[in-house]
């Protein structure tokens, strides 16, 4: 029982992180509809500016965040308005092809500039935690999970309460409307594209913090985002931290029951029967 | 005009053939990009660093004649299919004249049946899982320990400790190498006559343990035996301070060696026990390097980072080819695959020599981190220092 209770609130607290690796990659796709396989990279990326700044300037991992998600937005700013608006609107295989490419130069960038070494953003609490009810809670790891939580409601309110976030939404609902209202397609999509990867540039700071950071992380954050955001639906942040606490605790559960092995067939599996039986995500409407 | 073009042409040509019968070309492909470079670079760096030295002292005498030795890498990305490719088009195309081996095991696995097939001797220094050298091949030779018996050494030490640990859990990664080791390390802890509490494979770059940590806090072994990446080792080593999971010991596989682990972990890679086939010392004589501690220094100034036993491994390689090719006096494959099968010298790794399935025999000396330092702390002779037993609980360090 102790067992069980210890391995859910794992699963919560990894669900968090989860969520917030996905909610840049759910609203890049949800508004430009482009499944960026550069995902990861960017959360790669935003690792790494944690990392310095933390091993060179000796800022504290969490006022990194902010930064890291700064750098990160300009980022996605420039690659959204230098390349990826090229295609904007265009068929979807088009997109992934060119984040693809785009995932690999950013991967190989990397490489050369920070070698293949394996870092890890290490302050002297990272490995602190403390004991509710007889379940371990490590403070990183719930720290990461508020943060996650409060930027999600944050994107929330924006999206529902802000001119832009209004902008971003009407761009995503109807293109021809919004320019008729005065909205510059061009520039929202790359302040969407830009937010989105300050988003991924937060989840990497942190990821840092709870887990070893190098230049092929990527791929495989970008994987479980992707399936994130399918389980918990494009159209509100709400369904992707839904989806990510969702996924974390089935891994968890999976790694305890059947075996650690079979982690990626739950949670890939699960995507199946999403997309048949809940094709706009767990909380998506159903028709 | 013409002809004087014509003489430029045949001038060239003949230089062309004379360059291409002197050398010696050996052949690799190596992950210096992708998920492995950061291992993959140690055989990259490497193979330079020997084949160059080599050539600085006189090359290769093949019956009266001096070869110098070249070498063709090839960058495999960290894909193992591309890896197969690569060694095919090695012998091919690039027709280079013997083969060195790719790091890990899942790579050698393939990438030996290709030296298998071409019957072109393959030496390599990445790859120990049992499953490269029990298929009856002839022609792959390795210069790592035997992946089931990693854990020999540590199982001996565990003997001589006090309070002497009664429980062992054992987590692998579902690879060659990993399952390999697995197998090999649940006969030694029966035949020790410790209790196995946990016996679990996981996926290769799983980055979460925290289920299997709080598995492990509820079954409370006294050791945790870990096979994995170095990658799987951070990760558990993280998690396990995080979750407050406080064996007496933990032993990784890899990882522990290398500088890269302590810089990660900083003050946490302390009391975790590891291993290594090669323990740097002026003892270990080599022909080109002088020995292993001018070795380790050498290299240092040359690549900017301190070599481990990979490194010491694939020069160890290049050596036995030149060795054999010397003994031979041939560049006939086959021949000089059965003058790889009979040397034996000693080297800045060790004593080089192949058992019948092409494996070298070399014991594992079990280290620890003390203070931020890799001590070496126990070998078949015996306890070289005092180790740091029971590693103190997270919270009283």
């Amino acid at each position: 029982m102790q067992l069980l209770a210890q391995v859910l609130v794992n699963g919560v607290l990894l669900g968090g992180l989860y969520a917030l690796m996905a909610l840049g990659l759910a609203l890049v796709w949800g508004v430009l509809n482009i499944v960026n396989l550069a995902h990861g990279a960017l959360i790669m990326l935003g690792a790494y500016v944690g990392y310095y700044l933390f091993t060179l300037l000796d800022v504290d991992p969490f006022i990194a965040l902010p930064i890291a998600m700064v750098v990160l937005f300009c980022v996605g700013y420039l690659l959204q308005a230098g390349i990826l608006n090229l295609i904007a609107r265009a068929a979807m295989f088009n997109t992934l092809l060119i984040t693809f490419g785009i995932d690999v130069v950013l991967t190989q960038l990397a490489q050369m500039l920070f070698s293949a070494d394996y870092r890890t953003i290490n302050p002297g609490y990272a490995g602190a935690n403390f004991m509710l009810f007889g379940i371990t809670l490590p403070w990183v790891r719930v720290l990461a999970f508020a943060v996650a939580l409060l930027l999600t409601l944050a994107m929330w309110l924006f999206l529902l309460h802000t001119r832009l976030g209004r902008g971003i939404r009407a761009t995503a609902q109807n293109l021809g409307a919004a320019r008729l209202y005065g909205v510059s397609p061009k520039r929202i999509y790359a302040l969407t594209f830009g937010i989105g990867a300050a988003l991924a540039g937060g989840a990497g700071d942190l990821y840092g913090v709870v887990s070893q950071i190098n230049p092929y992380i990527g791929a495989t954050l970008t994987a479980k985002s992707f399936a994130i955001a399918i389980i918990g639906g494009l159209e509100s942040p709400l369904g992707v931290v839904v989806g990510g606490i969702f996924l974390g605790i089935v891994e968890s559960l999976t790694a305890l029951y059947i075996g650690p092995t079979f982690v990626d067939v739950a949670s890939f599996g699960i995507l199946v029967l999403v997309l048949i039986f809940r094709p706009n995500g767990l909380l998506g409407s159903t028709t | 005009m013409k002809r004087a073009l014509g003489f430029m042409a045949v001038t060239l040509a003949m230089c062309v053939s004379a360059l291409a019968q002197d050398t010696i070309t050996l052949g690799a492909s190596v992950q210096e990009t992708g998920a492995l470079a950061n291992t993959g670079r140690y055989y990259r760096d490497s193979y330079n660093f020997a084949v160059e030295r080599i050539n600085e002292r006189g090359g290769v005498k093949v019956g009266g004649k001096t070869y110098t030795l070249g070498l063709k890498i090839l960058d495999n990305q960290s894909d193992s299919n591309l890896s197969v490719r690569q060694y095919v088009q090695l012998l091919t195309q690039d027709k280079v004249n013997f083969l060195l081996g790719p790091f890990a095991s899942d790579f050698a696995l393939a990438d030996s049946s290709v030296a298998e097939k071409y019957q072109v001797p393959m030496i390599q220094g990445g790859g120990a899982s049992d499953q490269i050298f029990n298929r009856g091949y002839k022609y792959i030779f390795g210069t790592l320990p035997v992946a089931s018996k990693y854990f020999e050494s540590t199982i001996a030490m565990m003997g001589k400790l006090k309070p002497a640990p009664k429980s062992v859990a054992l987590l692998y990664a579902d690879d060659a190498f990993d399952v390999s080791v697995a197998n090999g390390t649940r006969e030694l802890i029966q035949k020790a006559g410790l209790k196995l509490v946990l016996d679990q494979r996981y996926s290769s770059n799983t980055s979460d343990f925290s289920t299997l940590i709080s598995q492990l806090k509820s079954g409370n072994p006294d050791v945790i035996l870990v096979s994995g990446h170095e990658t799987e080792a951070l990760n558990f080593v993280r998690q396990a301070k995080s979750l407050n999971l406080n064996p007496l010991m933990y032993s990784f596989t890899v990882g522990v060696p290398t500088a890269d682990f302590r810089k990660a972990l900083g003050k946490d890679s302390n009391y975790a026990f590891g291993m290594t086939p090669w323990v740097i010392s002026s003892a270990n004589k080599d022909a080109y390097f002088g020995n292993a501690e001018d070795f380790a220094k050498a290299y240092k100034a040359r690549f900017g980072y301190d070599p481990d036993y990979h490194s010491a491994s694939a020069v160890a390689d290049v050596e036995a080819f030149v060795k054999a090719i010397e003994v031979a006096g041939t560049l006939e494959p086959t021949k000089v695959r059965d003058a790889i099968s009979q040397v034996n010298f000693p080297s800045l790794y060790g004593t080089i020599a192949f058992n019948a399935s092409g494996q070298i025999s070399l014991p594992q000396t079990v280290i620890q981190v003390q203070n931020d330092q890799v001590k070496a702390i126990y070998s078949q002779s015996g306890m070289l220092a005092a180790p740091q037993y029971p590693m103190p609980h997270w919270d009283k360090r």
